[in-house]
C-alpha cells in the first residue's frame, strides 16, 4: 500500500480462554481512508476491531501477544494510557447505545470529561458534531429530549456524532448498520463516505455490497486469521486466495 | 348433524371421564385460587383489627391531638396520649441511619459491581448476606453491650443509650437491604452504556460516576427507601439501644440525647397493659400510624422497582418515570436537603475532629479539584469507594468476633441440655432451643403449603390482571408489615378474639403470616425459571394443566422452594417481635406438651436477659452465639441447596 498508515499489527495473537481468537494478524489500515473487515461470523473481526481501543481489556481471560500501533506508538504496552488511546480511537457499536441522557447530554458528554466546562464552547461542539453526522436538523427542536425517544437510525447517527464530539482520528465501526432498516442504512453510509475527508474508518461488517460500496480497502478474515486484505476492489475482483473467492462468491458463509 | 356430533364426540373423548377430570382441574385451580387470595385476606385481617382496636383512641383523643400531642404519658396521673415525640424520634433514628448507611452502602455496592474481581466477589457477597442474616435482637445485644459503651466512653456521658447509638445500629442493619438493591440496580445498567462511554476516552471513575450511577439512580433509590422502611420498622435493636425516653432531643440535633421511636413503644409498654383500656387502645393507634407509614414507604420501592423492570423488558425506548428536567431539579433538592443535613449533623453534633476532617476534605476538594487530573480524582475516588467497603466488612468482623470470642466459653454440653437456673444466670437454654424449633418448624408448616399454593395460582393459573395485580399489592403490603405489627395482630386476633391463648400456636400462626410473602417470592421465582417449552411440551401431549404442573414444573423448580423455606426458617427463628406477646414465657423448665402452652425461644430469652437479668453475662454471650449459629447454619444449608442445584441442573 502506498498510503500512509495510521494502524498496524505484527503478528498479534489473542486468546479466550483456550480459544485462539486471533491468529498472527498482521495488518495496515491506510490513514484517512474506508477499510472494510468482512468475513463470517465468529472469524474475529469484531475481536480484531476491539484491540484497536483496547476495549477487549473489559474481558477477563483475554491474552494477547505481538504489535499493535498508533501512529508508530504501542497500542497494546502497559504503560499506554487506555483513557488517551480512546480519545483518539472512537467507536460506534453495533446496537445503537446512546446513554438515557438528553440529545444534548449525549454529545456533550465526551468533551465534558474531557475537561470542557464552557457552555458556549459545548453548544458549538454538540451543534457541530451533530451536523457532521447528518443528524442535526432532525434533533435541532429537541436537544433537550431524551436520546432513547428517536429511531434507531437517529440513535446510531447520535451515537456518531457523540463519536465525532472527541475528535478522535480513527473511528471503529462494529457492524453499524446491522439494527437498522435500508433507509437508515443509506444515510449511515452516505455518512461515511463524508466522513473519511477528516478520519480514518475501520468498519466491520457483514454485509458484503456494504463493504464494496463503502469501502477503499478491505481485509478478509477466516477462523482468526486475515486471509487477505487490499485495495476493495482487487479484492471483489480479483482475490488472490480462493478462500477469499469462496466467501466472496457465496459459496460459504 | 351426524357429523357435528361424531366431531364432537371425538374431542370430549368418552364424557364421563372427561367430566370428572375437567371438575378435578376445576377444583384443584379453586383451592389454589384460595391459598393465594390468603395473603390479601391476612391483610385486610390485619387492617380490621389494629383500626378495632385503634378506633377508640382516634375518636376519644382525636386523630390530630394524638398525632401532633407534644406528651405521651400514658400512665401518668394525667393521662396523655400525645405521640409527636415517637414521630419526632423516629424520624430522627431514621435520618441518622441514613446518614451512616447510605454512603457505606453506596460505596460498597459499587465496588461490587464495577471494581471487585470475580474471586473477591464471591467472598464479599456472603459476607453481605451474612449481615442481613444476623437477628435483629443480636444485633440489639451487640449494641446494648458494646456500641452503647463505646459511646459512653467516648464522648464522657452517663449513659450510652442514645439517638446516635439508635442511629448506628439500625444504620448497619440497612447496609445489607441497601446495598444488594443497589448492587443490583448497578450490576442491571445495560452494559452497551459502560462501553460506549469508555470508549470514548472517559475514565472508569467518570463512567460510573456520569453513565452508570445516575442510569441506576432509581433503583438506588428504591434501595435506600426499601433500607428506610427495614429501619422504621425494626423494633428489637431501637428498643435495646435508643434509652427510650418520650421526649423530643433538646436542642432538636443533640444526637447524645435518649429518644424513643414508635415501635419501642409497643416492646416497652404490651406488656404491662391491661386489654381494652384506653392506653391499650393508643397503643394500637400508634400500630396503625406505623403500618401507615410503612406499608407507603414499601409499596413506593416496589413502584419503583416494578416500573424499571417492566421498563427493561420493553426495551430502551420509553418515557422515564420522570422527566430529566425534574430529575435534575429533585436532585439538586436532594443535594442541599443532603448538605444542609450534613452541615447540621457536623457542626452540632460530631466530634470537632470529625467535623474539621470532613470541612477540611470539603474544601480542599473544592479548591483543588481543577488542579487535580482526572487520574488523581479517579484514585481519590476509588479509595473511598474501597474504604466504604473495608468499613463493611470490618463491622461484620466486629460483630462476630466480640460474639464468638465471648460467647464461645459459656458452650457446653450442659448448657446446650439443661433447663435455665436463678433467671438464666446459670443452667442452659435447651428448652429455649427446642422452643425455637418447634416454633419456625410449625410456621414453615403452616406457610409452605399457603404459599406454594399461592405461587402455583399466580404463575400457571392465570394471566397478569386485576385479581394478580389484587393478589400481589396484598403480599407486598405483607412483606412490608413491620413484625411488630405481626406480633400486636397475633395478640389481638389469635391469642384475644380466637381466644387461643398465649401458646405455641399462636405464636407459629403468626410466624407464619410474617414469613409468608417470602415463601410466595421465592417460589414464583423458581417457578418462573422453568422453561415455558416444558409446560407446552406436557399440554401438547395432552397433559391436563394440574398433570403438567405436578409432574414437569413443580419437580426442577423444588431446590428454588426448598431455599426459600429454609431462607424463612431462618428468619423467623430471629424474630422477637412477633412472638413476644403470642407465644413465649421467659422461663420454664419444662418443654411444651400440647400447641396450647407457651414455649422459651432464644430470641427472647436474648432480650430478657441482656436487658433485664444483670450479671448473666456469660450465659447472655452463649445465648447470642447460639442464636447466631443457629440462623447462620439455616442459612449455609439454603446458600448450599441452591449452589449444589443449580450446578446440576445446568449440568
Amino acid at each position: 500500500m502506498s498510503e500512509t498508515c495510521i494502524i498496524s499489527t505484527t503478528n498479534l495473537n489473542l486468546w479466550y480462554h483456550e480459544k485462539h481468537a486471533l491468529q498472527s494478524v498482521s495488518m495496515r489500515i491506510p490513514k484517512k481512508k474506508v477499510t472494510a473487515l468482512i468475513g463470517p461470523s465468529g472469524c474475529g473481526k469484531s475481536t480484531l476491531l476491539r484491540c484497536f481501543n483496547r476495549l477487549n481489556d473489559l474481558i477477563d481471560h483475554v491474552k494477547i501477544s505481538g504489535e499493535i500501533t498508533l501512529d508508530n506508538e504501542s497500542i497494546n504496552a502497559a504503560s499506554t494510557d487506555v483513557v488517551t488511546l480512546r480519545k483518539k480511537v472512537g467507536m460506534v457499536f453495533q446496537k445503537p447505545n446512546p446513554f438515557p441522557k438528553s440529545i444534548y447530554e449525549n454529545v456533550a458528554y465526551g468533551p465534558r470529561v474531557h475537561g470542557i466546562r464552557d457552555k458556549a464552547e459545548l453548544d458549538t461542539i454538540v451543534e457541530q458534531s451533530l451536523r457532521h453526522a447528518a443528524i442535526w436538523d432532525e434533533v435541532k427542536e429537541r436537544l433537550n429530549d431524551s436520546a432513547l425517544g428517536l429511531s434507531g437510525g437517529q440513535q446510531q447517527r447520535l451515537c456518531i456524532a457523540r463519536t465525532l464530539a472527541v475528535e478522535p482520528e480513527v473511528i471503529l465501526m462494529d457492524e453499524p448498520c446491522s439494527a437498522l432498516d435500508p433507509i437508515a442504512t443509506a444515510k449511515i453510509e452516505n455518512l461515511i463516505e463524508r466522513l473519511k475527508e477528516d478520519y480514518t474508518v475501520i468498519i466491520v461488517t457483514h454485509n458484503m455490497q456494504q463493504a464494496a460500496r463503502v469501502s477503499d480497502y478491505t481485509g478478509f478474515m477466516y477462523l482468526g486469521k486475515l486471509i487477505e486484505c487490499g485495495k476493495t476492489g482487487q479484492i471483489f475482483e480479483h482475490p488472490k486466495e480462493e478462500l477469499t473467492e469462496n466467501y466472496i462468491t457465496g459459496r460459504f458463509g | 348433524m351426524n357429523v357435528t356430533k361424531k366431531t364432537g364426540s371425538a374431542v370430549t373423548a368418552s364424557s364421563g371421564t372427561a367430566r370428572l377430570s375437567f371438575l378435578k382441574e376445576q377444583s384443584i385451580k379453586t383451592v389454589f385460587f384460595f391459598t393465594a387470595f390468603f395473603a390479601v385476606i391476612v391483610v385486610s385481617f390485619i387492617l380490621l383489627f389494629l383500626l378495632r382496636d385503634g378506633y377508640p383512641i382516634f375518636s376519644q383523643v382525636g386523630i390530630l391531638s394524638f398525632l401532633l400531642g407534644p406528651d405521651w404519658a400514658p400512665t401518668a396521673v394525667v393521662l396523655l396520649y400525645g405521640i409527636f415525640p415517637l414521630i419526632v424520634g423516629t424520624l430522627l433514628v431514621t435520618i441518622g441511619a441514613m446518614v451512616f448507611a447510605v454512603p457505606l452502602s453506596i460505596g460498597c455496592a459499587i465496588y461490587l459491581s464495577e471494581l471487585a474481581s470475580p474471586r473477591t466477589k464471591k467472598y464479599l457477597k456472603p459476607a453481605v448476606e451474612l449481615l442481613a442474616g444476623i437477628p435483629s435482637v443480636v444485633y440489639g445485644f451487640f449494641g446494648l453491650i458494646v456500641l452503647t459503651n463505646f459511646i459512653r466512653v467516648s464522648f464522657d456521658i452517663p449513659t450510652g443509650e442514645t439517638w446516635l447509638a439508635a442511629s448506628v445500629l439500625l444504620g448497619i442493619m440497612a447496609l445489607p437491604t441497601i446495598i444488594s438493591v443497589s448492587e443490583d440496580a448497578i450490576s442491571s445498567v445495560p452494559h452497551e452504556y459502560k462501553e460506549g462511554s469508555l470508549a470514548i476516552g472517559a475514565t472508569r471513575w467518570q463512567t460510573i460516576s456520569r453513565v452508570l450511577v445516575p442510569a441506576a439512580l432509581s433503583g438506588i433509590a428504591a434501595a435506600v427507601i426499601l433500607g428506610i422502611g427495614r429501619v422504621v420498622g425494626e423494633t428489637m435493636a431501637v428498643l435495646m439501644v435508643a434509652g427510650n425516653a418520650a421526649i423530643i432531643p433538646e436542642p432538636i440535633w443533640n444526637n447524645l440525647s435518649p429518644l424513643r421511636t414508635l415501635t419501642a413503644t409497643f416492646g416497652i409498654e404490651m406488656g404491662e397493659v391491661s386489654v381494652g383500656s384506653e392506653h391499650y387502645n393508643a397503643l394500637f393507634g400508634i400500630a396503625v400510624i406505623l403500618l401507615v407509614i410503612t406499608l407507603i414507604i414499601n409499596l413506593s420501592a416496589v413502584a419503583i422497582l416494578r416500573h424499571l423492570k417492566e421498563g427493561r423488558a420493553q426495551g430502551p425506548a420509553r418515557k422515564p418515570l420522570i422527566s430529566s428536567a425534574t430529575k435534575e431539579s429533585l436532585g439538586r433538592f436532594a443535594e442541599i436537603i443532603g448538605i444542609a443535613v450534613l452541615l447540621i449533623f457536623l457542626l452540632a453534633a460530631a466530634p470537632w475532629w470529625l467535623a474539621a476532617l470532613v470541612l477540611l476534605g470539603a474544601g480542599a476538594w473544592y479548591f483543588g479539584r481543577d488542579r487535580l487530573s482526572e487520574n488523581h480524582i479517579q484514585t481519590i475516588a476509588f479509595g473511598l469507594i474501597g474504604l466504604a467497603t473495608v468499613i463493611v466488612l470490618a463491622i461484620l468482623v466486629i460483630i462476630l468476633q466480640d460474639i464468638v470470642v465471648h460467647g464461645l466459653p459459656a458452650l457446653s454440653w450442659e448448657f446446650l441440655t439443661q433447663p435455665p437456673k436463678d433467671l438464666g444466670r446459670a443452667g442452659g437454654i435447651f428448652p429455649a432451643i427446642i422452643g425455637t424449633l418447634y416454633l419456625v418448624l410449625g410456621a414453615i408448616a403452616i406457610a409452605l403449603p399457603l404459599g406454594v399454593g399461592a405461587a402455583i395460582y399466580l404463575v400457571e393459573y392465570t394471566r397478569e390482571g386485576r385479581i394478580t395485580r389484587l393478589i400481589r399489592t396484598g403480599v407486598d403490603l405483607l412483606n412490608g408489615t413491620p413484625s411488630i405489627v405481626f406480633g400486636l395482630f397475633g395478640f389481638a386476633f389469635i391469642v384475644l378474639y380466637l381466644n387461643v391463648g398465649v401458646s405455641l400456636l399462636a405464636g407459629q400462626v403468626t410466624l407464619a403470616l410474617m414469613v409468608l410473602p417470602t415463601v410466595i417470592r421465592t417460589t414464583e421465582e423458581s417457578l418462573k425459571n422453568i422453561p415455558q417449552s416444558l409446560r407446552e411440551g406436557s399440554l401438547a401431549l395432552g397433559a391436563t394443566r394440574w398433570q403438567t404442573i405436578s409432574r414437569v414444573v413443580l419437580p426442577p423448580a423444588v431446590p428454588g422452594i426448598v431455599t426459600g423455606a429454609i431462607l424463612s426458617i431462618g428468619r423467623a427463628a430471629g424474630e422477637t417481635a412477633p412472638i413476644m406477646f403470642t407465644a413465649v414465657v421467659f422461663s420454664s423448665r419444662f418443654l411444651p406438651t400440647s400447641e396450647l402452652q407457651p414455649v422459651m425461644a432464644l430470641p427472647y430469652h436474648l432480650f430478657i436477659l441482656a436487658t433485664n437479668v444483670p450479671g448473666a453475662s456469660t450465659n447472655k454471650y452463649g445465648t447470642a452465639l447460639v442464636l447466631l449459629l443457629l440462623v447462620i447454619g439455616f442459612y449455609s444449608v439454603a446458600i448450599f441447596v441452591r449452589t449444589h442445584f443449580q450446578k446440576k441442573t445446568r449440568g
